[in-house]
């Protein structure tokens, strides 16, 4: 994994810890939201609206449906914070 | 707005607390961190941490509140919840399906009054009214579209009346920003943003009417900002009717409704004065001294302040005064400053000594025969702050800013002031609570204040005036008046005179506590003669009054004497309009008086190897 990945995954972990207050949450490229028991539609977009936060961008509806998995987020957040 | 940085490190302490099992103490940080200018993910995490908290060991009330919405409220019913604990509720939610407004309310047999709410909240938003521009609308064409638009919801609240006693609380309509003819819509009548706004007149005066409790969401979109408050992805892709980080500020004003409706709002105000109510020190900058009135920013902020505080009066919140101070020079502003907005008159109670303000506080209730849980204390000094809530958690403590500019807005946003009513009762209240006040205060000491000494972790750097402490020593000296035993007045040249004069200690001393540094509090000068040592000047800063510097200086004065090998340490008190403060200090540290001339009074204590220290919380650290 590229640097500018791992560092986008770093703090995109701290926002799921955060989010869930779960502070020994790891996640991966392959968690979904069945992977995490909290993970409901209200804590989706608590968790959008925080990594938007974190990460100073917004998310348009189209990108808020595709943020199934964590690799899928990163790929976003990566296309998206140059 | 502000964000998770400056809450990491808080959020972490309280999550350490709730593992410890210490419930109230957690809860107690989460409620003192609870502020509407912090963002949704801080207010996610608050709610969060709420939610492992064992509701049964915070001694809330239980109360069933329904929300009936039409647009996504999941996200927010959590931070209401913890809003609703902080005003004293112990909540059960019930939230409809998303969009059901009319099938739940009109349905007897919906889940909404199987839920059996005592509080329904009707959360409705502009889209609602059904209202959008009517181009070139006759004013009969417009009131009969306002007219129906109203009618819908006096329909919806009829219905409820028809199934249920529960209080109703009715959104209006947040006006949005964008405008089809620009700012030509501000003038025309059948224009989208003037039909709203007209709209939300006609509902107000229905809701009256019909014992609605309105919720001013235009309002607090304005509070928040509009333009932010309308945010179209969140509507479109998750239908959020505001901005997600508005959550704070909408929960607080719910809460602060619902409080009111179950007659929880907070009645009584107290205030310090000497920077709370005007800037500068009466006791010491004297009425000419003080900032207030007009023809300096500080002193237009304090008398816009007060004007606010007046109103609050008018509509029936009481004052009252708890002041370090003497009473003498405390009530000189309300009788003599031209520009005071405040009067005696308009104080209920009025408490000036130099006890502590939790005892007093609740000597002001005991006296007004009010609940403890009825006051908001407002005092720009965060130790006393800290002592009263500390003592008193029930009375509600906000945080003042350093600029006064900025106190209206402070208590304002605080909305603890909520009612659902207006009589002419209120407009009497203030004075009926004074002419009740008669009643003598009583002033007992319970308060622990060792532990809180100890808490505040005061630490003391001291020693030799130098060079560098000159200036600010002749400045205390020069300035002080109510702290200080025997009234000279040396400018700096005297001052450094004395400092190289054989026979002389000129001490200085700091103190910091863990709210910040207060500087260079005192100064001592003392004359050491054969087997004396003479207390020539003893002045402080009434800021950190007894906190046992008095007490420290004094262990300090008696260590200078045995180095010297005096066998005595004596002093003056003489007497002026302002220091009766100090006239029984040297008593309270041991000394006995030995003789009286004029009214000044002078006191010896005896030293030798033996004398001890008298017992303080403040570590020392000699320069």
């Amino acid at each position: 994994m590229d640097n500018r990945r791992q560092e986008v995954m770093t703090r995109l972990n701290r926002v799921f810890q955060e989010v869930f207050d779960d502070d020994t949450l790891q996640i991966q490229d392959d968690t979904t939201s069945k992977d995490i028991e909290e993970w409901d539609s209200v804590e989706h977009i608590a968790l959008v609206i925080a990594t938007e936060k974190a990460f100073g961008i917004r998310l348009n509806a189209a990108e808020v449906g595709r943020l199934q998995n964590v690799g899928a987020m990163v790929d976003l957040l990566l296309a998206r914070t140059v | 707005m502000k964000s998770m940085d400056l809450y990491r490190e808080s959020l972490a302490g309280i999550k350490n607390l709730i593992q410890a099992g210490e419930s109230r103490s957690a809860f107690d940080e989460l409620i003192r961190l609870l502020d509407p200018e912090v963002d949704f993910a801080v207010h996610h995490r608050m709610a969060k941490l709420f939610s492992t908290l064992p509701g049964n060991d915070l001694d809330l009330k239980p109360l069933r509140v329904a929300v009936v919405a039409t647009s996504t409220m999941d996200h927010l019913l959590p931070v209401l919840r913890l809003y609703l604990a902080a005003a004293g509720f112990d909540v059960t939610l019930f939230n409809a399906e998303f969009n059901t407004l009319h099938q739940t309310v009109l349905d007897p047999g919906s889940e909404l009054y199987a839920f059996g709410p005592e509080i329904i909240w009707l959360a409705t938003h502009f889209r609602d009214s059904g209202l959008d521009t009517l181009p070139g609308a006759t004013n009969a064409a417009i009131e009969t579209a306002i007219a129906e638009s109203v009618s819908r919801f006096r329909d919806l609240w009829q219905a409820l009346r028809t199934h249920t006693s529960a209080i109703i609380l009715q959104n209006n309509a947040d006006t949005p920003t964008e405008r089809i003819f620009g700012n030509f819509e501000g003038c025309i009548l059948w224009g989208r943003a003037n039909l709203l706004r007209r709209f939300n007149l006609e509902l107000a005066q229905e809701a009256r009417a019909h014992h609605v409790q309105l919720i001013d969401l235009d309002h607090l979109s304005a509070q928040f900002g509009r333009r932010a408050w309308h945010d179209a992805p969140y509507w479109h892709h998750s239908k959020h009717a505001f901005a997600p980080d508005a959550s704070g500020l909408v929960a607080r004003s719910v809460a602060g409704v619902i409080r009111a409706c179950k007659g929880l709002s907070k009645k009584c105000l107290v205030l310090d004065l000497d920077n709370t109510l005007w800037g500068g020190v009466i006791g010491d900058d004297g009425l000419e001294g003080i900032q207030l009135g007009n023809g300096s920013a500080a002193g237009e902020a304090f008398l816009a302040w007060q004007h606010y505080l007046k109103g609050l009066n008018e509509r029936g919140i009481i004052l009252t005064v708890c002041s370090k101070n003497e009473e003498d020079n405390a009530k000189i502003p309300f009788q003599e400053h031209p520009e005071m907005v405040l009067k005696l008159t308009d104080i209920a109670v009025f408490v000036a000594n130099w006890h502590n303000k939790a005892d007093n506080i609740r000597a002001i209730a005991e006296t007004l025969e009010l609940g403890l849980d009825s006051f908001v204390f407002l005092d720009d000094n965060p130790a006393e702050r800290e002592l009263v809530r500390r003592n008193l958690p029930m009375v509600t403590v906000p945080e003042l800013p350093n600029d006064p500019a900025l106190y209206v807005g402070t208590l304002d946003l605080l909305g603890c002031f909520e009612t659902t009513s207006f009589s002419s009762e209120d407009l009497a209240r203030g004075q009926m609570y004074r002419e009740n006040a008669a009643r003598k205060l009583t002033s007992q000491h319970f308060t622990n204040l060792e532990d809180f000494l100890r808490d505040l972790r005061m630490v003391s750097v001291y020693g030799a005036l130098n060079s560098l402490t000159r200036a600010r020593a002749s400045q205390l000296i020069l300035k002080s008046n109510q702290f200080h035993l025997t009234t000279t007045r040396y400018a700096e040249k005297e001052l450094e005179a004395m400092m190289n004069a054989p026979g002389y200690l000129c001490r200085y001393y700091r103190l910091e506590d863990r709210f910040g540094d207060n500087g260079l509090i005192s100064v001592v000068i003392l004359r050491h003669d054969q087997q004396t040592l003479l207390v020539d000047t003893w002045v402080m800063s009434c800021r950190v009054l007894a906190r046992g510097m008095e007490e420290f200086i004094r262990n300090d004065m008696v260590k200078q004497a045995q180095v010297l090998g005096c066998t005595r340490l004596t002093g003056w008190y003489r007497p002026t309009k302002k220091n009766q403060l100090v006239a029984r200090l040297y008593e309270r540290l041991g000394f006995e008086c030995l003789e009286e001339c004029d009214g000044a009074t002078f006191w010896q204590l005896v030293v030798d190897s033996t004398t001890s220290p008298s017992p303080v919380f403040i570590e020392a650290v000699e320069e």
